[in-house]
């Protein structure tokens, strides 16, 4: 398992993303004899072993199912066990897509958090990127670094326990091969801290001074925003702009198409039906005089009954909408629309992104002149 | 142009490069022979060709040597001056006084600054609109002006004298008079940025240019594309480009020269037009981009080439034109039958469309090609579009969880003390469908919440979207 490639065969250690529904993944590190256990059936890991990865698996005695997915960024973000706030898809993806981060970029990023973004960058960045990830709270730190180590993404990936703002981002013992002119040298910096703006002094030492560096600081508050904003201004940081992302979720949905003629002839029939009863009951009146009644009169008069309502219920009748019926989007019997529906919450505000640019203005390579 | 880079192709005979391949451009400094992008203080935009001895022309903005802004860094910020030259500047809305990064040439002073817009009004409660009659310089004067030199100065001096003869000038507040001022530096100021020509700015570019041709597409809902496909150095990626080559460059940027894109095209050849300002070498293009007309992705026992291989002593009798184009052939034939052996061999790392093909026709050739847990993730500028593909996934069920995304970035006025969403912003972007690819079972399954009272009876409601997913199936 790694996040640098895929593979299509589950083997034992292997990370797998067991995909109960869209907001309920759980990751699980597939070990001999374990069992996982859900609402929706126990599944051994035994079993998952020699299974292709995408494969929807059942349950113990065929009861319910899921889906062994391997692990990207992405699904891994809906999945992860939270320790903070997360930085979700709509916003990373912006900031990698804006910061152009591809392979081979080199990232400053501080607090490491829940990982989230983390793993998306060094995806993204590739082997031959180098991620610098910072988390000043310990529990947090280990975990991540278990996490990031379980994951591969040593790699290309340095998490320290700092705290950045009070000590700066300037480590001693990068590895050799993760070192660029002598040191960290950051082409891109991302800071999700409660207090970027006493962070940003501390990121002349770290970041090139070769190339322009881009930087994105992520606050939920305006008031954050306006000291980073003149932290950035006094540092030296130009074409400074705040935007904010906002990302939905549609779900393809069914709706019912009812025409008014069938209204109409549903109100006929209701109102036929209410005759036939009335006259049913006149009849039977004139006949119960003295007489017994015909017992085929019976069954109809039964059947006919003049409760409008009760027949709805039992279906009977004139009934294009299947109203009164528990109707199942799209069933055959009726006609539909597609239609889109939001989803029924949707995150309305996540952080303000604060980007801004570190220009060396200087004339570095004097010789094409 | 678009089969111009199928011609090259096919008459490379080079060898395959066995060494470590690397973008040949520069990404960090403006080096001769590459593109760039020039943003101007009007917010337009441009690309340039950075050839050693050039001149580039920026309109009223002026005329450039380009040796002058190469060994820059990008993201660099100019300012034209006499004789086609340039200084470095900080930024493009720094004012006057800040501009200069070496401190010289300083006409105006942060004094002088400071005394043109020191008279300013707490209110607005004086204004009274008279129109263009407020300005008592006219166009001619401006006209004139201009034609006294050709550097930023002038642009600055025009600036000064507008404010000059701005009789409302002082009644405007100080807000309202650095807007102002910005305005006439828009117009006037002979400034200019050069930026990388990564795959934002290319696409800003044709958003610009021609919002059609990227299908209305925004950089946010490219950014989430890429990051929903997963792509990465490595990969191989089934795509679908109707952008002329723009999604294509924006996935080779993030590969970085490893790994293969066989693209999917409608016509006989493919268009890859804004490859023309990618600066891969071609024989990068070649290595990773594998075209594929539809006609060959969906009938590739047919469609495969038969070519007889002549012998050496063949070759050798052979006229040089006959030789070269007997190579043309062998390498033509070579380039289509592997493309069509790399589709059927399928395990594709991803499916990424950016078209405007009906998806619920297409999809049953596509999906088998796709490898298992792979996102397949679908692009449209029209969400009906995607809603009829997402519940043709729905009952198909090889794409598991399938969702329309939607993002939109809010930009705001970034001034502290005066922090909002500027008033308009660009009101497409597109939406994209995203599912992961699955085998789901033929039989053996029965879903829980399915047939089994007890499960509905233990809150089903908790978790409705596992519940529906698993009722559906």
């Amino acid at each position: 398992m790694s996040f640098f490639e895929y593979k299509d065969i589950i083997e034992e250690g292997d990370l797998v993303l067991a995909f109960l529904g869209r907001s309920n993944i759980k990751p699980i590190t597939v070990t001999k004899g374990s069992q996982l256990n859900t609402r929706y059936g126990n599944f051994e890991h035994d079993r998952m072993i020699g299974m292709k990865y995408g494969e929807q698996m059942p349950g113990a005695k065929g009861v319910g199912f899921i889906h062994l997915l391997y692990p990207t960024p992405e699904l891994w973000t809906v999945s992860l066990p939270h320790r903070t706030q997360i930085v979700y898809t709509p916003d990373s993806s912006y900031i990698i897509q804006r910061l152009n981060v591809t392979s081979g970029t080199r990232v400053i990023e501080a607090g490491t958090g829940s990982g989230s973004f983390s793993h998306s960058f060094a995806r993204t960045i590739g082997v031959e990127g180098r991620l610098f990830t910072y988390e000043f709270h310990e529990p947090r730190y280990i975990e991540a670094k278990k996490e990031l180590e379980d994951h591969g993404l040593l790699a290309n990936t340095v998490i320290t326990h700092r705290d950045v703002c009070n000590d700066g981002f300037e480590i001693s013992n990068i590895p050799e091969d993760f070192k660029k002119d002598d040191g960290i040298c950051g082409d891109v910096v991302f800071l999700d801290l409660p207090s970027p703006w006493t962070a940003i002094p501390n990121l002349k030492s770290v970041i090139s001074h070769q190339s322009r560096v881009g930087i994105c600081c992520f606050s939920p508050c305006i008031e954050q925003v306006e000291k980073t904003v003149k932290a950035l201004e006094t540092e030296g940081w130009s074409n400074i702009e705040m935007v904010e992302v906002a990302g939905k979720r549609w779900e393809a949905r069914k709706d019912m198409v009812k025409d008014v003629k069938d209204v109409v002839k549903r109100l006929k029939d209701i109102q036929s039906r209410k005759n036939q009863g009335i006259e049913h009951r006149k009849q039977s009146k004139i006949h119960n005089v003295g007489d017994k009644r015909d017992i085929k009169e019976v069954e109809t008069a039964d059947d006919s009954s003049p409760e409008p309502t009760k027949f709805q219920n039992l279906g009977k009748g004139f009934n294009p909408f299947g109203k009164g019926l528990r109707v199942r989007e799209g069933d055959e019997q009726f006609q539909w629309r597609n239609v889109t529906k939001i989803e029924s919450e949707i995150k309305s505000h996540t952080s303000y992104l604060t980007f801004a640019y570190m220009n060396p203005n200087v004339r570095l390579n004097t010789s094409v002149e | 142009m678009a089969s111009v880079i199928e011609d090259k192709m096919n008459l490379d005979r080079e060898p395959e490069v066995d060494s470590l391949p690397q973008r040949e451009k520069s990404t960090t400094i403006i080096s001769p022979n590459q593109h760039a992008l020039i943003r101007l203080p009007s917010e337009g935009l441009k690309i340039i060709d950075l050839k050693p001895g050039g001149i580039i022309s920026l309109g009223k903005f002026g005329t450039f040597a380009v040796d002058g802004i190469l060994g820059y860094p990008f993201g660099q910020t100019f300012e034209i001056l006499e004789e086609l030259k340039v200084k470095p500047i900080k930024s493009m809305t720094m004012q006057a006084d800040e501009t200069s990064v070496d401190n010289e040439n300083e006409e105006l002073t942060k004094d002088d600054l400071t005394k043109m817009l020191s008279n300013s009004s707490d209110n607005n409660q004086n204004i009274i609109n008279i129109g263009s009659k407020i300005q008592k310089l006219t166009s001619e004067d401006v006209d004139k002006l201009k034609e006294s030199g050709a550097t930023s100065d002038i642009g600055q001096r025009i600036i000064e004298q507008m404010i000059a003869g701005h009789e409302g000038f002082d009644k405007k507040t100080l807000f309202s008079q650095q807007k102002y001022l910005k305005r006439k530096q828009q117009k006037f100021l002979r400034r200019f940025t050069v930026e990388y020509l990564g795959s934002s700015q290319l696409l800003q570019y044709y958003i610009e240019k021609d919002t059609q041709r990227v299908l209305d597409m925004s950089e946010e809902t490219l950014g989430l594309l890429l990051n929903y496909a997963n792509v990465r150095p490595g990969g191989k990626y089934l795509l679908i480009d109707e952008t002329g080559g723009i999604i294509l460059y924006a996935m080779m940027e993030r590969m970085n020269g490893q790994g293969t894109i066989v693209s999917a095209h409608d016509n006989e050849h493919p268009n890859h037009i804004a490859l023309r300002y990618s600066d891969y070498p071609e024989e990068m293009q070649n290595r990773m981009v594998k075209s594929i007309n539809w006609l060959q992705f969906l009938e590739p026992e047919n469609e495969k080439v038969e070519f007889e291989t002549a012998t050496e002593e063949e070759i050798e009798e052979m006229k040089h034109a006959k030789r070269a184009q007997y190579y043309r052939r062998e390498q033509r034939a070579k380039n289509i039958n592997s493309v069509i052996d790399m589709v059927m061999e399928g395990n594709f790392d991803g499916f990424i469309s950016v078209s405007t093909l009906n998806m619920p026709t297409l999809l049953p050739e596509i999906i088998p090609t796709i490898g298992g847990s792979r996102p397949v993730v679908i692009y449209s500028q029209f969400k009906e579009a995607l809603l009829e593909t997402q519940h043709h996934m729905s009952t198909d069920k090889r794409v598991l969880a399938p969702s329309i995304m939607e993002t939109r970035v809010r930009p705001h006025q970034t001034i502290p003390g005066r922090m909002h969403p500027v008033m308009c912003m660009r009101g497409f972007g597109g939406y994209i469908l995203w599912g992961t690819r699955v085998f789901p079972r033929e039989s053996g399954i029965t879903a829980v919440g399915k047939g089994s009272g007890k499960s509905k009876k233990e809150k089903p409601e908790q978790i409705p979207e596992a519940v529906s997913q698993q009722a559906s199936v």
